[in-house]
């Protein structure tokens, strides 16, 4: 275990090549990563945020084996993940978003059983761990239905506890939460902290920035294959420094309006968002101009709710620096 | 948002709250006294066989008492009275050669689909990369998959010559049937590593189930089962000599004729080694699959 680090990746890249068409082949081709470089800590917990497409999911399944680099090198508890396969998948969890990748006919009891034997928890071991994990991700008393009658959030929970079968050193969570009711998303975010303070290495993705800016030590911002920000979540924040932002909730904006805020001194960005019959208006403004009275005299006439002016969050961070890669 | 995520104390109790984070920290005692740490022998053979099992509920479709009679009991029967009948008729051959030939045929249904379904079903439910994550051997994951189906088609393939033989009126010798019992074992052996051949094969291709389909008419007319070999075209005797069945129905054959097993032992050991040379494709063929898949990602694994 010569290593200091449990992941170290290495100017990873990775394309896909799709052939499509059966009379006339055509080639595409993807570039999901181009390059990414990082490293994690033993037990550290690490952040993997980005829009859709961005290649987070690419790139853990270059950590965790599934998939072979195109180019770059990575190593986890300092085995290569290319070479010494069988070295990684004995320390590594995977726990993956979605409603698939169980077997349906079978309990959950027996979904364990048979992951179990697979990921080689000892024989006298198993009975013990799978009534603990059960226990822990709250499907104890229904271990025992087919799968194919669960509900998204308990199918996700078994995935969790599938990934924490054998105790990885290292676990891979690919939005965990995802379909997980608020309150046990909590619970799961106190799980993975723990998880994280006994020593399990976690390389989390989630969309959820509250969830990252809670758990994380450090996140990495990927977009377009690329990783645009590293850093711990205060540090990110510190991207949107300099801005403070002003919220306005209001009805029937006109886009004439909207207008005229991006262009009053001062102002860097603005959005709208629908909600219901209100509009949330979002503008980013330089720290040091007080833009508020500005603003709400353009909107002079339009009738507003409540009207709030803040520093910025992790999200507001994240959105600046995706939108500055795009 | 924070808001989103209820920052106060829960309220409500939901049905499946997580638990007792603490049962996670990792057991840091070892237990007392560490009994005899089982041999890598064991732990293997435990992997084929109790995965073996548990594989076999989650992925087999026919598991349903409905769909075992039916497709698996009744079909073949009729199947083996209409060839018996057709053979009356046609005097092409007596009804031994049919009975025997057909009973050892019937266990290659559940063996073909059953080794085909043990990979290919994996795509189905997406499990297939959660599998390949595991550390441990996948010839010793897969090879075990097929001991079940193997113990499905010895089960079918005695029920089948049972009935049969009742139907028409056989008499086999008492003396055959240890060595029958053992032939047919060995076919159907062979034939589930022949499906899990086939499965392999959809590791690459999606629609492996059209090869399955096409294999299991093709032992039908290659074996030799319905038509004897003598009437068949040198090159289709010569493909029947590398498909499962053929030399297990000729064993059955002369063990059922109360040859005896000394007469029966050539293609009963012919074979086994059909069946051993398809459990080692199927493990190359797994073996070179998944690193194809990994390299071009081929595989939709998840
Ligand atoms: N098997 C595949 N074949 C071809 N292209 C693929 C394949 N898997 C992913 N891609 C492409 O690679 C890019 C990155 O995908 P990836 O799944 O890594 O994104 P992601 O960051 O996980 O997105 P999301 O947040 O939606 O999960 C996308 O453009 C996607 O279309
Ligand atoms: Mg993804």
């Amino acid at each position: 275990m010569g290593s200091a680090y449990a992941i170290e990746a290495e100017e990873l890249r990775r394309t896909y090549r799709a052939r499509t068409g059966w009379l006339k082949p055509r080639r595409t081709e993807v570039e999901a990563v181009r390059g990414v470089t990082f490293t994690v800590g033993r037990g550290e917990l690490f952040g993997l945020l980005g829009p859709n497409g961005a290649g987070k999911t690419t790139t853990i399944k270059m950590l965790n084996t599934l998939l072979i680099p195109t180019s770059g090198r990575a190593r986890v508890c300092g085995h290569d993940v290319e070479r010494e396969t069988r070295e990684v998948r004995r320390r590594i969890g995977y726990v993956f978003g979605g409603d698939r990748g169980l077997y349906d006919r079978l309990s959950a009891l027996d979904n364990l059983r048979y992951f179990a034997e697979l990921y080689a928890v000892p024989a006298r071991e198993q009975k013990g761990r799978i009534a603990e994990l059960l226990d822990l991700v709250g499907l104890a008393g229904r271990e025992r239905e087919r799968v194919e009658g669960y509900s998204r959030g308990m199918r996700q929970r078994l995935h969790i506890a599938r990934g924490l079968l054998h105790s990885p050193d290292v676990l891979f969570l690919d939005e965990p939460s995802i379909g997980v009711d608020p309150v046990a998303a909590r619970e799961l975010r106190r799980t993975v902290a723990d998880l994280a303070s006994t020593g399990t290495t976690v390389l989390l993705t989630t969309h959820y920035m509250a969830e990252a800016d809670e758990l994380c030590d450090r996140i990495a911002v990927i977009a377009d294959g690329c990783i645009q920000a590293l850093g711990t979540p205060a540090e990110l924040r510190r991207r949107a420094e300099g801005r403070r932002v002003v919220e306005v909730e209001a009805y029937g904006v006109p886009e004439s309006a909207v207008d005229a805020l991006r262009g009053l001194p001062g102002v860097r960005e603005t959005a709208v968002e629908a909600r219901g019959a209100l509009q949330l208006l979002t503008v980013h403004s330089d720290a040091h101009v007080d833009v508020q009275s500005d603003v709400l005299r353009e909107l002079a006439g339009i009738r507003l709710g409540r009207v709030d002016s803040r520093e910025p969050t992790l999200e507001d961070a994240y959105v600046a620096i995706v939108s500055a890669a795009a | 948002m924070s808001g989103a995520y209820l920052p106060g104390p829960a309220a409500s109790p939901t049905p499946f709250p997580f638990r007792a984070r603490a049962a996670l920290t990792p057991s840091p005692v070892p237990p007392p006294h560490r009994s005899p740490e089982k041999g890598p022998g064991m732990k293997t053979l435990r992997l084929m066989t109790v995965g073996g099992v548990i594989a076999y509920r989650a992925l087999f479709n026919w598991t349903t008492p409905g769909m075992f009679i039916g497709t698996l009991l009744v079909g073949p029967l009729f199947q083996l009275l209409f060839f018996a009948y057709l053979g009356r008729q046609l005097q092409v051959a007596d009804d031994r050669f049919y009975i025997v030939g057909n009973a050892v045929l019937t266990a290659s249904l559940a063996c073909v689909f059953g080794g085909t379904m043990a990979v290919a079903n994996e795509r189905r439910y997406g499990t297939l990369g959660h599998v390949l994550l595991s550390p441990r051997s996948r010839t010793a994951v897969f090879w075990g998959r097929v001991l079940p189906y193997a113990g499905n088609g010895l089960l079918i393939a005695v029920v089948t010559l049972t009935a049969g033989a009742l139907l028409l009126g056989l008499r086999i010798p008492v003396s055959a049937l240890p060595g029958l019992l053992l032939v047919m074992a060995a076919g159907s052996l062979a034939c589930g590593f022949f499906g899990l051949t086939l499965g392999a094969l959809g590791l690459r291709f999606r629609d492996v189930w059209v090869i399955s389909n096409v294999s299991v008419a093709l032992l039908l007319l290659l074996t030799g089962v319905n038509v004897p070999a003598s009437g068949l075209p040198g090159w289709m005797v010569a493909v029947g000599e590398w498909l499962p069945i053929t030399h297990a129905a000729e064993a059955a054959r002369r063990l059922a004729a109360g040859d005896g097993l000394a007469a029966a032992a050539g293609p009963l050991g012919q074979e086994l080694l059909v069946g051993a040379g398809y459990a080692v494709a199927a493990a190359a063929l797994l073996k070179i699959f998944e690193f194809e898949s990994r390299r071009t990602a081929s595989l939709d694994v998840l």
